[in-house]
Order: C-alpha cells, then sequence, then structure tokens
C-alpha cells in the first residue's frame, strides 16, 4: 500500500518572497517577471531552484470515538531542497513517527480493542536534472517499522512548451514491502507485496488567474494486502486502483484571495469507488495568510467487507466460501468530513512559521451516492502541525 | 479479479487519457510572461507545504481507502 508524496508538479513552496507578499502593479512589470521566472513549474521549469529551503514540522495526531481513545502520535519531520549547481537539485524528507494507543480488531468494537505501540522512521530522496525544456528525477524512499518495512524507486519526467504554459508529467515508480507481523498480536508469518504505480499527469495556465492540473495515476500491486491484526481478515492478493485528480486554483484581484479546489475519483479492485472533494480559500491579510479548509469523503465498501450483526458489534459467523472476508471499518461504506484552518506568518525574508489544526470525522450515514455500512461508531479525529521553512 | 474489475479500471484509464489528450490539444489563450504576477504567488502553487502534503496524505492513506493522484513511489507503511 502506498503514501505517495513526491509530487507530480515539483516542489513549490509556501515562503512568501518579498516580490509576492504585495498584489503586483502594472508598472512593475520586472518585478512580476522575476517572481513569475523564481518558481519552478510556472515559468522557468527548466531552471534548478535558485534558493536552498530547509523545512521543519511537527505533527500530533489522535484519534478516537465515543468510549474509546485510539492512537496517538507524535511525528517530528524534515525537509531539505537545494540546488547544486543551475541543473541539478536535490529533495528529501526524514520522518519520524510514535504511535501508540489501543485499536479495534473488528469494526468499531470497544471490547476487542487491543494495545499497540509502534515506532516508524521514513526518508525519502530525490535527484533533479534541469533540461532546457525537459526535468527528469530520480528518487528513493524507504520506511522501517518494528513489523514493516517498505522500499520504493520512482522516476519521472515534465516536458513544458515553450511559453511554458502546458506541463506533461509522466512517472513510474516500483515499491517492495516486507510484512513482519508481531509474533505475539498476531499468527500470520512473514509476507510480501510488490507494486508497480503509473502516472500521467497535465498541468495547464488557463488565465492569468487560473491554472489547472489532471493527474491519471495507476497502480497494481501484488501479495499480501491482509491485515495481519484485524481478526480473521483474508484479502485478495492483488490490488489495482485508479485515481483521477482534478485541480484548481484561482486567484480573486478583488479581495486578493486565492481558492484551491480539487476533486479526486477512485476505484479499485476491491469493488471500492471513492470521491473526494477539497477546498481551501487562502487568504493574505496585511503578511499574514489565513487559509480555512474542508474536505469532504465518500466512499462504498470492499465487496468483501461484513457488516456487524445487527444490533451487536460481532461479526457475523465466519465461512471459507466467499474466500475473503475483513470486518475493518476502513473498507465499510462512509462519509467523511474535514474541516481546518491554517496560518502562515513570514518573518523577514527567509523565514516563515506556520501552523495548522484540523478536526476529522467520518460516519456511515454521511456517505454520498448510496447507503453507508450500518453499526459502527463514528470515529474521529484532531490533527495538529506547526512548522518553520528557511530559505537560503 | 473479476473480469468487470478490469474492464472497468481500463474504462478509467483510457477516459483520463482522452481527457488529457483533448486539454493538451484544445490549449488556451497564451498567458504572457508578465502576466504571471498571480500565478507566481506561492498561494497559487499545488503543494506549496511539503512536509504538510506528505502527513496529510498519510493520514488519509491510513484511515480511508482511497489513495493516489499526486504522484508516484512514495514507498508504503504497515498503517493501511
Amino acid at each position: 500500500m502506498r503514501s505517495t508524496h513526491l509530487e507530480a508538479d515539483g516542489p513549490r513552496f509556501t515562503l512568501p518572497r518579498a516580490s509576492s507578499a504585495a498584489p503586483a502593479r502594472d508598472g512593475r512589470v520586472g518585478a512580476v517577471v522575476a517572481a513569475a521566472l523564481a518558481l519552478p513549474g510556472i515559468a522557468a521549469a527548466q531552471n534548478a531552484p535558485e534558493s536552498a529551503v530547509l523545512g521543519l514540522k511537527y505533527l500530533y495526531y489522535k484519534d478516537y470515538q465515543p468510549g474509546l481513545d485510539r492512537i496517538e502520535v507524535n511525528s517530528p519531520s524534515l525537509y531539505l531542497l537545494t540546488p547544486l549547481g543551475r541543473s541539478w537539485s536535490v529533495e528529501g524528507s526524514l520522518v519520524v513517527d510514535s504511535l501508540s494507543g489501543a485499536t479495534p480488531r473488528w469494526h468499531s468494537s470497544i471490547s476487542s480493542a487491543s494495545r499497540m505501540e509502534d515506532h516508524r522512521t521514513a526518508g525519502d530522496l530525490k535527484i533533479t536534472r534541469y533540461f532546457r525544456r525537459a526535468v527528469v528525477g530520480l528518487g528513493v524512499a524507504y520506511s522501517t517499522e518494528d513489523d514493516y518495512e517498505s522500499r520504493a524507486l520512482s522516476a519521472d519526467l515534465r516536458l513544458s512548451t515553450d511559453d511554458n504554459n502546458t506541463t506533461i508529467t509522466l512517472g513510474t515508480g516500483y515499491t517492495d514491502d516486507i510484512i513482519k507481523p508481531n509474533p505475539g498480536s498476531s499468527v500470520a508469518s512473514d509476507e510480501a507485496k510488490r507494486s508497480n504505480d503509473f502516472i500521467v499527469g497535465l498541468t495547464q495556465v488557463l488565465t492569468r488567474n487560473d491554472i489547472v492540473q489532471v493527474n491519471l495515476t495507476h497502480a497494481r500491486g501484488r501479495g499480501f494486502y491482509s491485515d495481519p491484526y484485524k481478526f480473521l481478515d483474508r484479502r485478495p492478493s492483488e490490488r489495482d486502483q485508479t485515481a483521477l485528480l482534478l485541480r484548481w486554483n484561482r486567484h480573486f484581484d478583488s479581495v486578493g484571495g486565492t481558492l484551491r479546489t480539487s476533486w479526486r475519483s477512485y476505484r479499485d479492485s476491491f469493488d471500492v469507488r471513492a470521491g473526494t472533494l477539497g477546498l481551501e480559500w487562502a487568504q493574505p491579510i496585511r503578511t499574514v495568510t489565513v487559509t480555512p479548509s474542508v474536505r469532504l469523503h465518500t466512499q462504498s465498501a470492499a465487496s468483501f467487507y461484513v457488516d456487524p450483526i445487527p444490533g451487536t458489534d460481532v461479526p457475523p459467523v465466519v465461512s471459507l466460501d466467499p474466500p475473503f472476508y475483513s470486518a475493518d471499518h476502513r473498507l465499510s461504506a462512509f462519509g467523511a468530513i474535514t474541516a481546518g484552518i491554517k496560518v502562515v506568518v513570514p518573518l523577514g525574508r527567509s523565514w516563515a512559521i506556520d501552523a495548522k489544526a484540523d478536526y476529522y470525522e467520518q460516519r456511515g450515514e454521511w456517505r454520498v451516492g448510496g447507503d453507508g455500512s450500518p453499526g459502527l461508531a463514528p470515529f474521529k479525529a484532531q490533527f495538529y502541525q506547526v512548522g518553520l521553512y528557511y530559505r537560503f | 479479479m473479476k473480469p468487470s474489475n478490469q474492464s472497468s479500471l481500463a474504462r478509467t484509464f483510457a477516459t483520463g487519457l482522452l481527457l488529457l489528450a483533448a486539454g493538451a490539444l484544445t490549449g488556451c489563450a497564451t498567458v504572457q510572461p508578465w502576466e504571471k504576477g498571480n500565478l507566481a504567488k506561492p498561494e497559487m502553487a499545488f503543494d506549496g507545504d511539503p512536509l504538510q502534503a506528505r502527513f496529510e496524505q498519510h493520514v488519509y492513506f491510513s484511515k480511508e481507502n482511497a489513495s493516489g493522484g499526486y504522484g508516484v513511489g512514495g514507498g508504503g507503511c504497515g498503517c493501511n
């Protein structure tokens, strides 16, 4: 399974620049062009970034349901992007997650919850070569936990038109995972999982205030997809996933704000269909930028997901026909809402600090376009991020 | 995998490719470099905060059953 984070349109940053802190005036063409040329992916995809960026972020996450505090995560992370001459750049990140808490073995059953603790260390590194109209990137990623190890390779190519208004992205990745279930909590033996994924994307400048992106990704995975800690969980050994992502950013001159809209349509060979809508409004107020956001998600259940016996929190009798079975609530049909707010404060020309808070909730009855899965408790989470970026 | 799933996945992929091709071919009125001041604003970037993007994709990947659309080769985890 994947947690993709090598972005299709390359790195860009919210660190404010002197030239973009205030709306550009018509007479200041030079400053505007300079600002445009300074951003990779918009006007100068063929040049390495002009300065380096260092980012630090601390993340706190907790989730819960009525009557049960579930997982708590503390997670510091580090990011670095640096040019190497005019034609190369290196980008990497490192994150350490510390998880602890309790998680149900089936559905949202409190009586089935078992204690867990885990540590995860993950890193990625990408080297990028810039040509006149093309950018080529090669990346590696590694993640290790007490009971899981993942290695990934990726390659992508971005081609831009002469006016830099159109960029096409092509990319592929390979992931090799090893699952080593903790013998104290699972009877499963060591297993493996491998997947290939592909991306085709188009980024298009539409007007002086509109930019859109369309990405199509497809992943083909083979191997062990079951959850070794869930009750009798047995999932197919192949999984194909397709996602179509549309993103549209529009700047409004009248108020100086920017609306960021995204829509993702998803389907996979577990028979899950999902749709995810994201809306963010970035409003500069003096030098500070405030961004409220909302995200709506809906998904159907996997074909082998089983509901609890009505009126109980007990899974139904297990048989070997059909051969696949899961009482994992994440495979159920539900809808989810996230509401968040972010504040970015620049400190001088090189530093910016940010803070973000999100509230998340998923419920069966919130599914759009069909019935949600019955018999599950609402699932809620809060996550908080504080960070800083330094450009040098 | 059932044949119907395979064909529907293939259909989605083909539809997406057509959309991409149509977008690339039809093009748009060219925006000149000196008109890109607003486009260059940090809030117009698709993933302006790389650590935030990594974290949030990781959260949703581990709590929902859909993923993908953003890139390739991020690596897996035992969280799902």
